[in-house]
């Protein structure tokens, strides 16, 4: 489930996800929720991904609970890295997360438009520490050049083949570690 | 005083009424304006009064493409019953009374020279609150974010002259004053002007009467109060005050299906000063849909719903699959295509009034989001009941033909039930092959008036009164131009204003104007409106009243839902 304020850009990144494509030109608001489903091949096995992207805004939050339990326990958070700086509605959020959903839930943090470096007004240091704090994985992203969005899907579908599936000596895969192993760095130094 | 349209100027109105002898033969029938819920078509067996006559119908439920059993539509005559409001339970009841005499008017015109300059003081004062307010953080946050969202709209200087030049205006403000939406420009920019609007309507209030509407030379302004909201409409159109109120009154219903009656009402019984357009975030969009879509579909002007041309045998086999596919908290499930009507399917009991159905075909034509995956999404129905919520289903079966099923539940939660149901109305429609069937009807679907075989004749609209459906030919040449749909389309306001005009309605009108002759006339059966080209006669026009509805009665089964099916 895709989870942030209106306009950081959830549908964007969904879509460049789904088709490979950056939604250009006007924001449209997404209503409601909606619902994706994509079929993405992790280590030879298929794993079917329904997603949910929701509407940010706040007349729009009461379905969103009503469907909290549903999403099958991962929540991706996204804000803004050339918004505000953090405040309240960040910690709410992520607060919120944690209280609707249930207990297993695995929790992301992203910071979309990583390609607006110049722009930016939240350093990457602060969206890390924010993902301390609440002990979750964090990248930054981008819709629009597409960086470390394949890779946001891909753990997810990682964590849930494993979960469906675990042997009994099998290690348990590390979310966290998979994330930080893969992910790319748009930090001020430029892109690598 | 009001000033007849340019276009119109050359008029040779005549009226007078035919239906009285016509319908003299039905009338021992009794016909119940009155039915018990008040809002139902006529009971069962009145279709067998159906003839060959060529004026056939001409009392409800007799005229052709009226339903064979009932409507599947809240009854209303005509907008009169829109513009009367409130008669949802629970909904607010509306006191109107008019100015007057000259005399408050005048009085009005001398006062406003003092009260202009109060005014500035006003507008300050919210600006300060809008400044100060905590919600306005958030919001502002929010906005700087969408900041590619209305660009053009919000860029716009709305000092210029060309702000000012806008044919129509369309202003939400809060009883407050503070601004909540406009067509053109950014609603910040405009508290100023919002502000001497509310002045305007208090003002008139504070002598306990209300200020309906102001008439200039070349422009209208239109007030309509629904509390907690006010709705002002600037408009240099031909419409007449009681279509610009009709139009306000859908904004307003528009708002409300976002909200609902109940959660705005808390909202500013709560704070006074609530800056609405942070719950209303994100559907300026479809605000601004709903006014583009009301400057060129009849529809709204009809209060009809307009029906897609189909085989009897497709539809039929479209609505019982969507009848099969039924759940239990599902009340509705509607199949339209570009904005006309496949087939609706109802719970027993239930109806759907048109203003509803025209606010979903208006929020699913607004967004290109429903076009991929399935969208759900709390809506209210506002003639249905403004205080709750439904909940949506969006999704679209086709991309090319713009087939669009919409899923209406009562239970929030119950996505992934009707998701199902869904899933069953596809398989089963394309296991019947009804599917391709639908899909061929489609690549054509509109019928051009030259079927009908009147030489003269360009273009008209048809209304069942009992079904609240309407059919209408394809707009061809000479209008082709957006501006001169725009026309065609005012050309039929007016029509429409003249034999609905509540001080002097009448039931036929023949009307020779510069580029084309009109007629219009309405019974208690139908509505029917006609353009013909300026070439034709008067007789001529009289005598293809006849063909036409010849025609529409033999292709009824086509043009119209005749059996609207129930789960």
């Amino acid at each position: 489930m895709l989870l942030g304020d209106s306009g950081v850009g959830k549908t964007c990144f969904l879509v460049r996800f789904k088709d490979g494509a950056f939604l250009s030109g006007t924001f449209i608001a997404t209503v409601g929720i909606d619902f994706r489903n994509k079929i993405v091949a992790v280590d030879g096995v298929k794993v079917k991904l329904q997603i949910w992207d929701t509407a940010g805004q706040e007349r729009f939050r009461s379905v969103t609970h009503a469907y909290y339990r549903d999403a099958q326990d991962i929540y991706i958070y996204i804000y803004l890295i050339t918004g505000y700086a953090f405040c309240d509605t960040d910690r709410a959020w992520l607060t919120e997360i944690h209280e609707y959903a249930q207990q297993d839930v695995v929790i992301m943090l992203l910071g979309n438009k990583a390609d607006m470096n110049n722009e930016r007004v939240i350093k990457q240091e602060e969206g890390e520490k924010l993902a301390r704090e609440y002990g979750v994985p964090f990248m930054e992203t981008s819709a629009k050049t597409g960086v470390n969005v394949e890779l946001a899907f891909l753990a997810v579908a990682k964590e849930l083949k494993h979960r469906a599936g675990r042997q009994p000596n099998e290690p348990k895969f590390r979310i966290h570690d998979y994330i930080e192993s893969q992910k790319k760095k748009t930090s001020c130094c430029g892109f690598l | 005083s009001r000033t007849p349209p340019p276009s119109l100027s050359a008029q040779v109105p005549l009226s007078f009424s035919l239906s009285k002898d016509m319908a003299a033969d039905v009338h021992d029938k009794k016909v119940d304006w009155e039915l018990q819920n008040g809002s139902l078509a006529p009971a069962d067996g009145s279709h067998s009064e159906r003839s060959e006559s060529p004026t056939p119908g001409l009392i409800e439920g007799t005229e052709p493409g009226a339903g064979q059993d009932r409507a599947m539509f809240v009854h209303t005559r005509s907008y009169e019953d829109l513009t009367a409001g409130g008669e949802v339970k629970g909904c607010p009841q509306q006191m109107e009374s008019s100015l007057e005499g000259q005399s408050n008017m005048e009085e009005i015109n001398k006062d406003f020279n003092e009260l202009s300059t109060q005014l500035t003081g006003v507008a300050m004062d919210v600006e300060e609150e809008m400044e100060s307010g905590l919600d306005e953080r958030s919001l502002s946050r929010q906005r700087s974010r969408q900041d590619s969202v209305r660009s053009e709209k919000e860029e716009e200087d709305v000092t210029a002259e060309s702000w000012r030049s806008h044919r129509k205006h369309v202003f939400v403000l809060s009883e407050a004053g503070k601004p909540i939406y406009s067509r053109y420009g950014a609603e910040e920019t405009l508290s100023s002007t919002m502000g001497v609007m509310m002045a305007l309507v208090s003002f008139v209030e504070a002598e306990k009467n209300v200020i309906k509407s102001i008439h200039s030379d070349d422009y209208k302004v239109v007030f309509m109060r629904r509390s907690p909201l006010v709705l002002v409409g600037v408009a240099r159109t031909c419409q007449s005050e009681q279509d610009i109120a009709r139009e306000l009154l859908y904004i307003y219903y528009q708002i409300i299906s976002l909200l609902t009656f109940t959660q705005l009402t808390r909202i500013f019984e709560q704070k006074q000063n609530y800056d609405l357009r942070r719950l209303l975030a994100g559907s300026e969009r479809i605000t601004d849909n709903l006014l583009n879509l009301m400057d060129q579909d009849p529809s709204f002007l009809m209060s009809a719903v307009r029906c897609l041309p189909l085989a009897t045998s497709t539809r039929e086999a479209i609505s019982s699959s969507l009848q099969q596919a039924k759940a239990k908290n599902l009340v509705f499930s509607i199949l339209l295509s570009r904005n006309q009507l496949v087939t609706l399917v109802r719970k027993k009991d239930q109806f759907l009034h048109h203003v509803d159905l025209h606010l979903l075909v208006n929020l699913i034509s607004s967004s290109t989001s429903f076009r991929e995956g399935e969208a759900w999404t709390p809506i209210c129905l506002p003639k249905f009941n403004c205080n709750g919520f439904f909940h949506a289903h969006i999704s679209y079966l086709d991309q090319v033909t713009d087939l669009c099923l919409l899923l209406i539940s009562t239970d929030r939660e119950d996505f992934f039930n009707i998701s199902n149901c869904k899933r069953r109305f596809l398989e089963r429609i394309k296991k019947r092959s009804t599917y391709q069937a639908l899909q061929d009807s489609l690549q054509n679907p509109t019928y051009s008036c030259t079927q009908v075989g009147i030489p003269d004749l360009r273009h008209f609209i048809y209304k069942s009164r009992s079904s609240g459906l309407f059919t209408s030919p394809e707009v061809e040449a000479p209008y082709i131009t957006d501006e001169e749909r725009e026309r065609l389309l005012g050309l039929y306001q007016y029509l429409y204003s003249r034999v609905h005009n509540s001080s002097r309605p009448l039931n036929f009108i023949y009307h020779t104007g510069e580029s084309e002759n009109l007629l219009a006339w309405v019974t208690s059966g139908f509505e029917l409106y006609m353009c013909f080209s300026p070439m034709g006669s008067k007789a001529g026009a009289v005598a293809a009243i006849g063909k036409l509805m010849k025609w529409i009665r033999k292709e009824e089964d086509r043009l119209f839902i005749l059996n609207p099916p129930t789960y």
